[in-house]
C-alpha cells in the first residue's frame, strides 16, 4: 500500500490566510507521516519553480497540481510530471482568470482550458465544503477519479455506497513555518510504483483505497504518533488517572467535528434545575418541530394575508356603479368621450407561472441523473428535449406579447387620462376580474387547508429506545390557549369567536395591532409535543437524564466522531444494557465512537470493534502515560513503542475489579442460582 | 350557454333565473355570477356590435361587460390550471398528516 496526500498548499493566495512556506516543514510533514506521494495543489495557481525545488528536495513522488475555484465548488486537477510545460501554461490561464477571492470559473471554462481532462487526476470536493454541486458533477463525471471527503466517517459512508465515487481523505494542509499539529488525513492506495496512470487506475477501484495500511477501512490513524482507532466502536479502558479523559480530550482537539458527551454532563444534582433544563431543551425542540411542520402553511398564509375580499367586493361594486353612471351619461357624450379609447379597458397581464413551472418540471426530468435509467424506459429523451424547446419558444413568444401589452396598457392609461380631463362625461372604470376570482378561490382553498390542519392527528411519533416522542395536533379549545402560546398580553376572545371561519378569524387577528404578522401562523392549530415513558406517561426525574443521554447520542449522527466519557457514572446497568449499548452500537455502524468505561455492562457487553487501554507507568522514576490497543479478541494489546499487555488481565482489572473479585462474584451468583 | 345577447337593438344578460334581462339592470351579484360561469362552464356571448345596439347606454354597458367576460374566457384554461395547482402541495401535506 502507498500512502498519498494529494492536497497540499505551499503558496498563500487570496483564498488563504497568510502563511510563509518552508521547505523544511514540508520535509518534516512527509517524513513524519511516511508519505509515498504528494501533490502540490495551491488555489488557482501553479508556481513551477517552487514545484521543481520541492520535487528536487523530496525523495518521494511529487505531482504538480492546482485547486481550482469553480462556480459550483472546488476541484483538484493533478498532472503528470512529464507534462509540466503543458500544465504550466494551463495553470497560468486559471491564474489570469481568478485574481480576486470572489472570482470563479465555470465547468465549461475548465474543460476548455485543460482540453482533455482524461489526462489528469480530477478530484472534486465531494463530501467536503465547498462541495461540488450534483448537477455540475454529472457534466464532468467521466473525468472524475475520486471525490475528496474531510473525515473518516464520511470516507466510510462514501466507500460503502455503490453509486458514489471513490473517496479520498487528504490533509488540505498549509505548509507554513511551523507545524503545530500533524494532520492524520491521508489515504492508502494499493499500487506498485506511484505514477499518475497507476493512481488513476487504483482510484477507479474502491477495493484498492483504504484508510489504513494493513487494516483496510476497519482502522484509521487518529494521532500523529500513528495511534489508530476503529472506524466503528472503540472502548477505552484504564484505571483512575491513567489518561483516559486526557486521551478523549486529545481526540477532541485533533478532530474537526466532534460530539463529546462528558462525564456527568447530563446529570444535575439539583432535580428542579434538571427539570428546568429538560423543559428548556424540550421547548427548543418543539419550536423547531412546529416551525418545520407549519412552514408550508406559512407560505399559504403569507399569500392569503394580502387578500382583502372586502376590498375586492367594493372594487366590483364601484365598477358596476360607475358603469351605470357612464351609461346614463350616454346622451351627453362629446367628441372626447366618443373616442374608442375613452372607455377602453386594459389588457389583463399575468406571468405565465403554469408554463414556467411546466418547463422547470420537464427540465428536471431531462437533467435527473439518479433515476435516468427508469426515466429512459418510459420517455424518449429526444422527444422530451423537443417538448422543452417548443414550450420555451412558446414562453418567449408569450413574454414578447406580454411586454407589448404592458406598453399598450401604459399608452391606453395615458390617453384615457387626457380624454377624461377634456370632458365632463363619466368614464367607464376598469376592474381586474381575474384577480378577484382567483382571490376568492385562494381563500376557499385556504379555509380547506385550515380545516385539515385543525383535525386531531398524531403528526409525528418517533421512538427513541424505550421512550416515544409524540407530536399531536388539535384545534385550540379556547382563547386562553392561544394567548399562552402567543406570549402577548392581548385579548383573543373576540378573534376566537371566529375561529371556525378561518378567513374571518385571520382578518380578526390581522386587525389586532398587538400581534405581529409573522407570528400569526401559530394561532391556527395547537401542537402538543411530549416525551412518553414505556408506560405512556410523560417522563419524570431520572428518566429525563436517560432521555437526554439517548438524545445526545442520537444527535451525534451529524458529527464526524462521538466520544462518551463514563456513561455508567450517571445511569443504572439495566438502562445501559437495554438502551445505551444498543444505540451506541447502532451509531458506530456509521461513524467512529469512543466510549470510556469501567463498567462491564458497557465495556464487555457492547460488542466493541477495537480496544484501547490507557495506563500510567513508572519508568526510571518518571511517569509515562501509555496507550495499548488491539482487537477485543487479541490475547495481547500493543503500544506504539512495542510494549505488550495481557488483554485478559486488563479487561478483568478494568471491568471486573480483578480476577479474584470476578471469580468471587461469579461463584456468589452461581450459589444464588442453585438455591433458586 | 349564452350569457350576453343582442336583440331588438338592445343588449341583454342572462340573470339568475336563466332569463335574458336588459343590460342596464345588471348588478354586482349578476356580474360575479357571469364571471363564475365564464371561468367554469362553456359559455358564449353575442359579439359586441355598436350598430346592432342603438341605445347608447346599452352600448357602453354591453361593450364593457362583454370585453371583461371575453378577456376572462380567453384565460379560462390558465385560471383552471392556476387554481388547480394553488397550494396543492400544502393541501396534500396537511390532508395527509
Amino acid at each position: 500500500m502507498k500512502k498519498i496526500d494529494l492536497h497540499i498548499h505551499t503558496i498563500p493566495t487570496v483564498n488563504d490566510s497568510s502563511f510563509s512556506f518552508k521547505l523544511a516543514i514540508l520535509q518534516k510533514y512527509v517524513a513524519e507521516t511516511a508519505l509515498d506521494a504528494i501533490a502540490i495543489t495551491n488555489h488557482n495557481v501553479f508556481d513551477r519553480s517552487q514545484f521543481t525545488e520541492i520535487d528536487d528536495e523530496l525523495d518521494i513522488v511529487v505531482f504538480p497540481g492546482i485547486e481550482v475555484t469553480l462556480d459550483c465548488g472546488h476541484i483538484l486537477i493533478i498532472s503528470d510530471t512529464t507534462k509540466l510545460d503543458q500544465f504550466d501554461k494551463q495553470a497560468l490561464r486559471i491564474r489570469e482568470r481568478i485574481t480576486q477571492a470572489h472570482d470563479t470559473i465555470t465547468i465549461n471554462e475548465l474543460t476548455s482550458i485543460f482540453y482533455n481532462l482524461k489526462e489528469y487526476v480530477v478530484i472534486p470536493h465531494y463530501d467536503k465544503k465547498p462541495a461540488i454541486r450534483d448537477d455540475s458533477l454529472k457534466h464532468i463525471a467521466e473525468y472524475v477519479s475520486a471525490g475528496e471527503v474531510d473525515s473518516a466517517k464520511k470516507f466510510i459512508r462514501v466507500i460503502k455506497d455503490d453509486i458514489k465515487v471513490t473517496p479520498v481523505l487528504f490533509s488540505d494542509i498549509r505548509i507554513g513555518d511551523t507545524l503545530d499539529k500533524i494532520s492524520t488525513r491521508q489515504t492508502f492506495v494499493d499500487c506498485g510504483e506511484v505514477t499518475l496512470a497507476a493512481l488513476k487506475k487504483c482510484l477507479q477501484d474502491k477495493r484498492k483505497v483504504a484508510l489504513s495500511e494493513s487494516n483496510g477501512n476497519r482502522l484509521y490513524q487518529i494521532f500523529d504518533d500513528g495511534q489508530k482507532l476503529s472506524t466503528g466502536l472503540n472502548i477505552l479502558l484504564g484505571e483512575r488517572s491513567s489518561g483516559k479523559t486526557y486521551t478523549l480530550d486529545k481526540i477532541n482537539a485533533s478532530q474537526g467535528h466532534v460530539k463529546y458527551i462528558k462525564q456527568f454532563s447530563l446529570v444535575q444534582q439539583d432535580e428542579s434545575a434538571n427539570e428546568r433544563q429538560f423543559n428548556r431543551d424540550l421547548q427548543r425542540t418543539k419550536s423547531q418541530f412546529v416551525e418545520e411542520y407549519l412552514s408550508r402553511f406559512k407560505v399559504v398564509l403569507n399569500d392569503v394575508m394580502d387578500i382583502d375580499l372586502c376590498a375586492d367586493g367594493q372594487e366590483v361594486d364601484s365598477y358596476i356603479d360607475n358603469l351605470h353612471e357612464a351609461a346614463e351619461d350616454a346622451e351627453r357624450r362629446d367628441a372626447f368621450s366618443n373616442c374608442a379609447l375613452f372607455d377602453e379597458s386594459e389588457f389583463s397581464i399575468s406571468e405565465d407561472t403554469v408554463l414556467i413551472d411546466l418547463i422547470a418540471s420537464i427540465r428536471q426530468i431531462i437533467q435527473n441523473v439518479e433515476y435516468q435509467s427508469i426515466i429512459n424506459k418510459y420517455v424518449d429523451r429526444q422527444s422530451l428535449k423537443q417538448l422543452a424547446v417548443e414550450l420555451i419558444e412558446l414562453l418567449w413568444a408569450r413574454e414578447r406579447d406580454w411586454k407589448k401589452k404592458i406598453l399598450v396598457n401604459e399608452l391606453v392609461r395615458d390617453i384615457r387620462q387626457i380624454l377624461k380631463r377634456r370632458t365632463s362625461t363619466v368614464q367607464v372604470p376598469d376592474v381586474n376580474l381575474y384577480r378577484v376570482s382567483l382571490n376568492k378561490k385562494k381563500v376557499e382553498i385556504f379555509c380547506e387547508i385550515v380545516k385539515c390542519l385543525q383535525e386531531h392527528a398524531v403528526i409525528s411519533e418517533e421512538p427513541i429506545q424505550k421512550f416515544r416522542v409524540i407530536a399531536t395536533k388539535d384545534p385550540f379549545e379556547g382563547a386562553g390557549e392561544i394567548r399562552s402560546i402567543s406570549g402577548v398580553k392581548t385579548a383573543f376572545s373576540e378573534s376566537f369567536a371566529k375561529y371556525t371561519h378561518p378567513y374571518e378569524y385571520l382578518q380578526a387577528l390581522l386587525a389586532n395591532e398587538y400581534l405581529t404578522r409573522s407570528e400569526i401562523y401559530k394561532y391556527f392549530v395547537k401542537i402538543t409535543y411530549s416525551i412518553l415513558n414505556p408506560d405512556g406517561f410523560e417522563v419524570s426525574g431520572g428518566e429525563r437524564s436517560e432521555f437526554r443521554l439517548l438524545q445526545e447520542i442520537k444527535d451525534a449522527q451529524t458529527y464526524d466522531i462521538l466520544l462518551v466519557d463514563e456513561p455508567e457514572s450517571s445511569f443504572d446497568n439495566l438502562f445501559l444494557r437495554s438502551d445505551v449499548n444498543k444505540i451506541i452500537k447502532e451509531i458506530s455502524e456509521t461513524m467512529p465512537v469512543v466510549v470510556v468505561t469501567h463498567n462491564s455492562t458497557v465495556g464487555a457487553s457492547v460488542g466493541a470493534d477495537y480496544l484501547l487501554y490507557a495506563r500510567k507507568e513508572l519508568e526510571q522514576g518518571k511517569v509515562v502515560y501509555r496507550l495499548y490497543s488491539g482487537y477485543p479478541t487479541d490475547l495481547t494489546l500493543h503500544s506504539l513503542d512495542g510494549k505488550k499487555i495481557s488483554n485478559y488481565q486488563i479487561t478483568m482489572n478494568s471491568l471486573e475489579a480483578g480476577c479474584v473479585a470476578y471469580d468471587d462474584r461469579r461463584n456468589g451468583y452461581e450459589a444464588i442460582r442453585d438455591k433458586g | 350557454m349564452k350569457l350576453l345577447e343582442i336583440r331588438d337593438n338592445l343588449g341583454y344578460y342572462l340573470d339568475v333565473h336563466s332569463v335574458f334581462v336588459p343590460i342596464d339592470k345588471i348588478t354586482k351579484e349578476d356580474l360575479l355570477r357571469l364571471v363564475d360561469k365564464t371561468l367554469n362552464e362553456d359559455v358564449e356571448y353575442d359579439e359586441y356590435n355598436g350598430d346592432a345596439i342603438k341605445n347608447q347606454a346599452h352600448q357602453i354597458l354591453y361593450k364593457s361587460v362583454f370585453d371583461k367576460l371575453q378577456g376572462l374566457k380567453v384565460r379560462r384554461k390558465e385560471f383552471t390550471d392556476e387554481f388547480k395547482r394553488l397550494y396543492l402541495q400544502e393541501y396534500e401535506w396537511y390532508k395527509k398528516k
